[in-house]
């Protein structure tokens, strides 16, 4: 709820437009109006001053600002170098932005005009390369050296969910050690509301060798399988989902027991197609919208299940919409 | 967050109300990233350069620590990066307005486009970071190690010819991209091939001929050489900053990074060493014992575990270098 609220100042009367829309859809869809969101459970650890059961749910809409009759959101991101303990066997020195793995979720609006003023305290040079339409100077492919900063300016456009990550080369070992994050631009009217969470895939290459060892949703493997995301029956979710993954061509995302509509690359409105999988190469991302008719826990994975038994695997707690009943504990073990 | 929302709203209106001030002068300025000022049009009132306090290197800040006569402003600076403004500098507590009100004619957050020295400077100095990887590429080589020279033969081409790829036409050099990018193609797919060898001579001679675009009198100037150890320093202590952690060297590529770009910094020093030392024998020695100092953290390509110096002791002496250096700036 609170987020839904600092969602709607921030947006200010394109929230109104987005709770009309809704209005004017069947069933299910009106409980879009208020998305409920359950209380985080106390017993879930911050793995390496990262709280990923919070993060999953952060949105950074930056600071608002007018200048010269047009609305600029201006965010400020630093590139560090910081170790996450990835099991209590694994620490790896990760490259990231703002500490944390995958970087913010950096959210605007269409047309807004976008300001990253970007800082490297990283060791080695990075950049920040966003995907999008913009001018070949704010691509973000020369390198920032260690220390010094620069500012990359440009119009958020198309509207759709994209990207981040660093350009500098060898580019897949900058990726891997986590240098990329969601950068979601709204459509101008907004979407309707709904429980929504950011997860990326990514893969750790922990010897330098080209090949990934270890998994991950949102940068701490089989997390979200040890401590499930709890979400409410009948609450309509949204995922804004990427996949991250370097040295693997593509996955397949999947989830258990339900269907969800597919948004390709968040770039239409409604929804086209139902799957409960989908294919995603390197840096290919999409929203997909569901709702649990049932309580219960559900797991999703990518379906190379030998990716998904190696740390990227996760659940949702389904709890009952009236709070009554307990839902079934969570599965600790492998892929049943 | 309303806190920080509140912090940021103050510094705005003292940004707006100097924004009118100055339109009644010029042309409201565009406070966008995409403006790059030529060197000569931001001219400061005073003379001189106007300075990017979000991309300056140290030596570059020196100059208002010394106006202003505040110890450790330069790193002050670079630690509040990044800015949007250079009214930050006030609204982040690095200077005071009565302070940021007597250098405000000398910073600015749009790129600058180098002109004379300081363009040759820097570009020297990437030709001497491309060198330096070259230099621990072919250690490497010669150890049989191909598939950990690789990075250092992909780092000149991937990361520092973008850089300079139009200056290299500009000053009639011809291009060498091509055969760096064949030479990486060879040691990754053909790491015995006869042709390495050779190649990387051929390199460093492309290297070689670019940095003769620049007059031989105008390069080997003490001034000129010092302005690239500098970068060559400050490059090195950056990646070995990255290369350490936990009291360990943890990443082998960016200690041996920061070794190729400390060999040629000494190697360059060797060449103005004995005039500087004619000319100023204490500050001359004060640098010799800095750039010795540091040798000591690279003792071979293979990274010595613990690390023979930590990474603070390493920034400690290249700023000392850098100081030193200061004295025959002119």
């Amino acid at each position: 709820m609170k987020l839904r609220r600092r969602q709607l100042i921030g947006w200010g009367a394109a929230g109104a437009g987005a709770v009309a829309a809704a209005a004017t859809l069947p069933g299910l869809w009106r409980q879009w109006q208020s998305a409920r969101v359950p209380p985080l459970p106390e017993s879930a650890p911050p793995v390496s001053g990262m709280q990923p059961l919070a993060l999953l749910r952060e949105f950074d809409y930056g600071t608002l600002k007018q200048e010269n009759g047009r609305t600029v959101r201006e965010f400020r991101i630093e590139a560090r170098t910081n170790a996450i303990q990835l099991n209590p066997a694994v620490s790896f020195v990760s490259w990231n932005f703002n500490g944390r793995v995958p970087g913010p979720t950096l959210r605007v609006k269409a047309g807004e005009r976008v300001r990253v003023l970007f800082v490297n305290r990283g060791g080695h040079a990075h950049s920040m390369h966003f995907h999008g339409i913009h001018a070949s100077a704010m691509d973000g492919v020369r390198p920032v050296r260690n220390g010094a900063a620069t500012i990359y300016e440009f119009d958020a456009e198309p509207f759709g969910v994209h990207l981040y990550h660093c350009h500098v080369s060898p580019v897949a070992r900058h990726v891997s050690k986590g240098l990329y994050g969601l950068f979601i631009v709204d459509p101008p009217g907004g979407r309707p509301p709904a429980d929504e969470m950011a997860l990326v895939m990514g893969g750790f290459d922990l010897n330098d060798d080209g090949r990934n060892d270890i998994y991950a949703f949102n940068g701490v493997p089989n997390y979200y399988l040890r401590h499930p995301i709890p979400v409410y029956q009948h609450q309509p979710l949204r995922l804004y989902l990427l996949n991250m993954i370097e040295w693997d061509a593509a996955v397949t995302f999947h989830l258990h027991a339900n269907f969800f509509k597919l948004l390709r690359s968040g770039r239409t409105l409604a929804a086209a197609e139902e799957a409960d999988v989908v294919t995603m190469g390197t840096a290919e991302r999409h929203i997909l919208e569901f709702a649990y008719r049932d309580p219960g826990i559900y797991m999703f994975h990518p379906h190379q299940d030998a990716i998904a038994e190696n740390g990227c695997m996760g659940q949702f707690r389904v709890l009952p919409m009236d709070g009554s009943a307990t839902p079934v504990e969570p599965v600790h073990g492998g892929h049943g | 967050m309303h806190q920080t929302v509140v912090r940021r709203l103050l510094p705005l209106v003292a940004i707006t109300a100097l924004l009118i001030a100055c339109a009644a002068e010029t042309e409201a300025p565009k406070p966008t990233a995409t403006a790059s000022t030529p060197a000569t049009e931001s001219m400061a009132m005073g003379g001189g350069r106007k300075v990017n306090i979000n991309t300056a290197i140290l030596s570059e800040l020196d100059k208002f620590e010394g106006l202003l006569a505040i110890p450790a402003l330069s790193n002050r600076i670079q630690a509040a990066r990044p800015y949007a403004s250079p009214e930050e500098l006030v609204s982040k507590n690095v200077l005071t307005q009565e302070q940021f009100d007597r250098i405000k004619d000398q910073v600015t957050v749009e790129e600058i486009v180098l002109t004379g020295r300081e363009r040759d400077v820097d570009y020297l100095t990437k030709l001497g970071l491309m060198r330096g990887h070259l230099i621990v590429a072919r250690e490497l080589i010669e150890r049989q190690q191909p598939e950990h020279a690789l990075p250092h033969f992909g780092h000149p081409v991937e990361e520092i010819y973008l850089d300079i790829e139009e200056q290299l036409a500009e000053r009639q050099v011809p291009e060498f991209k091509s055969a760096l990018l064949k030479l990486q193609d060879l040691v990754k797919f053909k790491p015995d091939s006869p042709e390495i060898a050779p190649g990387l001579s051929a390199a460093f001679a492309a290297i070689d001929k670019a940095e003769q675009a620049i007059p031989a009198a105008g390069r080997t100037q003490p001034a000129m050489v010092l302005g690239v150890i500098d970068g060559l320093l400050e490059a090195a202590a950056a990646e070995y900053s990255a290369a350490v952690n936990n009291g360990k060297i943890a990443a082998r590529i960016e200690y041996e990074d920061s070794r190729g770009f400390v060999l040629y910094a000494g190697q360059l020093y060797a060449t103005i060493g004995p005039q500087l030392d004619k000319a100023d024998p204490k500050t001359a020695e004060a640098i010799a014992v800095g750039l010795r100092k540091l040798a000591g953290a690279w003792p071979s390509i293979e990274a010595p575990n613990p690390p023979a110096l930590s990474a603070e002791e390493v920034a400690a002496s290249v700023k000392s270098v850098e100081q030193a250096a200061q004295k025959f700036a002119t």
